[in-house]
């Protein structure tokens, strides 16, 4: 990207709440892998005379998300419909929140500390699902009513890649807020990126086009970038930008106008007649509030200076992994960086090795048993190589419930720090006739035989010496 | 108050409605009769009042988030429609 334009970008977002009912009817809001239009209701088909039966959970979670994304919580807020003409929508209207949502200010922060403010925050309803053949389309309505909260970002970004960043944060934040699958190939969250450029010294903004239902952060940063290229182009050659809506082909890595929808621009909003409004008092709000576990951005406050920024954003992507890390850390006490690094390493070296990233699925060591075998590791009883082995067995159903120690044991890597057992060893390799010709050479300068010997010393233990010590004793012995 | 022609048509554009040339007059006078009627509400002055939102004056109307079974199924539901094709509803090709 040059940087002869200013690029200004706003988001919104689209969340599918995970709450095992619809938004407004009492049908199984979970349709993955279910028969189309199984979980539906004759509220979501529209029906005549059906009314709007409110979810409570929903509006938990957004109080939650109103949390997670540093947002006031209005104490009164309202549905208002959205009339538009669909065949997704079969009651002619969408419930929304135009006038008084739920979710007000707030404001995020991406990991390289640069701050987005949230514009608002709303609920809503989800649409059905089209799917389009040659002169027909077929409607599903599972997803017609799956609450969804749509959080509208202030036009705080200016490059693909904090865009990019802005979608990936607000995905660990439902995901570690706990309100949302986070499966964005299932359309669980979807991003619409409005886009504007103006030279840098511009006083108002350049026209924007919106890029529409962006189900990956890698699609809306090419998108960013595709667009940069395509708004100068224009802009450089005297033209104009038209403010329109714009798809987005990750086939062909462009973006092109949609068939323009003016007309439905007038959405005739209305009040709700149908939901009474909601009321939430400062006790609710704190009490709901108070169940929302550590965010992505508490992480990091924690482990600043004790993890490296790229290991710790790596990590951050695997909300379980953190939640031990911090788990461990509360064990320890926050005066040991060192194993805090140690297990951190563990977990991105091991762990998300694409050999075994099949055990992510399943439970992980407890921190007591990290707490050993960083401990163990720090006193020499396990080498490295010890420590990743020992650490593999916490995934072996045979051997997950026992403790560090008696792993290592039935392993038999523990490294063998006894002094005096240690220079038994070392003696008998000094016997042994074979050992006789590397003995002299080394009193005769040639250093690197001592490797010989050490090795020597390793067989004989069968692994467990520690070499470092091995070697200081054998120079030692041999220098006397 | 004068409803104009192209107003109408851009109402009935955005229900999805056809309308006959016929139906564009009767309509247009029938709407601006209800308009003109209910207009009479301007006269009012309502500083100060808030909006009428709704006429009982509930809050927090809401239910628990769990699954009940429905009397309607899949079969009964798609029975409605014009036209339904592999358990959905077959609707003329939109984009």
């Amino acid at each position: 990207m040059s940087n002869k334009y200013q690029i200004t970008i706003g988001i919104e977002c689209h969340v599918q709440l995970a709450t095992k009912t619809k938004l407004f009817s009492e049908v199984d809001n979970d349709a993955r892998g279910k028969a189309p239009n199984t979980c539906v209701s004759p509220v979501d088909y529209a029906l005549p005379g059906m009314l709007p039966r409110l979810n409570r959970t929903a509006i938990e979670m957004a109080i939650k998300v109103g949390h997670a994304l540093n947002a006031t919580i209005n104490p009164l807020s309202r549905f208002d419909r959205k009339h538009y003409y669909y065949p997704d929508l079969p009651k002619g209207y969408q419930i929304s929140q135009l006038y008084q949502p739920i979710i007000g200010a707030g404001q995020i922060e991406l990991p390289d500390g640069t701050k987005v403010r949230i514009e608002h925050a709303h609920l809503e309803e989800d649409a059905g699902k089209l799917t389009h053949f040659g002169d027909y389309s077929l409607v599903d309505l599972n997803r017609a009513g799956t609450p969804l909260i749509e959080i509208v970002s202030m036009p705080d970004i200016h490059s693909a890649k904090h865009a990019h960043d802005y979608c990936k944060e607000l995905w660990r934040i439902m995901t570690y807020a706990g309100v949302c699958h986070g499966d964005l190939y299932h359309g669980n969250m979807r991003f619409d990126v409005n886009i504007s450029l103006a030279l840098p010294d511009a006083e108002k903004l350049g026209t924007r086009a919106e890029i529409k239902n962006l189900n990956s952060f890698r699609s809306v940063e090419r998108a960013v970038e595709y667009e940069y290229q395509r708004q100068s182009a224009l802009l450089d050659r005297g033209e104009r930008v038209v403010q329109e809506t714009r798809g987005w082909s990750d086939d062909t890595g462009k973006t092109t106008s949609q068939r323009s929808k003016e007309e439905a621009q007038d959405y005739r909003y209305m009040p709700e007649p149908d939901i009474p409004p909601i009321r939430l008092s400062n006790e609710t709000i704190a009490k709901i509030q108070a169940t929302l576990p550590l965010m992505p951005a508490d992480y990091r406050a924690r482990f600043a200076g004790v993890i490296p920024a790229d290991t710790l954003e790596i990590l951050l992507d695997y909300p379980q992994l953190i939640r031990k890390l911090g788990e461990f850390a509360d064990l320890l006490g926050e005066n040991s960086p060192k194993s805090i690094q140690k297990i951190a390493n563990i977990f991105t070296s091991v762990l998300l090795a694409e050999e075994n990233t099949s055990l992510l699925n399943d439970p992980l060591p407890s921190a007591e048993q990290l707490r050993d075998l960083a401990l163990m590791n720090d006193n020499q009883e396990l080498s490295s190589t010890a420590t990743k082995e020992v650490f593999l067995k916490f995934f072996d159903p045979e051997m997950h419930f026992k403790d560090t120690k008696t792993i290592a044991k039935e392993l038999g890597v523990i490294q063998e720090n006894d002094l005096d057992a240690l220079g038994q060893i070392v003696d008998q390799v000094l016997q042994d006739p074979t050992t006789q010709q590397a003995q002299a050479d080394f009193r005769a300068g040639q250093e690197k035989v001592l490797g010989f010997l050490v090795g020597q010393v390793m067989k004989a233990s069968r692994g467990k010496a520690n070499p470092s010590s091995a070697q200081a004793l054998l120079r030692q012995k041999l220098q006397n | 108050m004068k409803i104009s022609r192209e107003e109408i048509l851009h109402l009935s554009n955005l229900s999805n409605f056809s309308l006959s040339e016929e139906e564009i007059t009767s309509l247009g006078a029938d709407l601006e009769n209800i308009i003109t009627y209910i207009s009479q509400l301007d006269e009012l002055d309502t500083t100060g009042v808030e909006p009428t939102y709704q006429v009982f004056e509930m809050e927090n109307v809401w239910r628990e988030d769990e699954i009940l079974p429905q009397e309607a199924d899949r079969e009964a539901l798609l029975a409605l429609a014009p036209e339904a094709l592999d358990y959905q509803i077959k609707v003329p090709k939109v984009l």
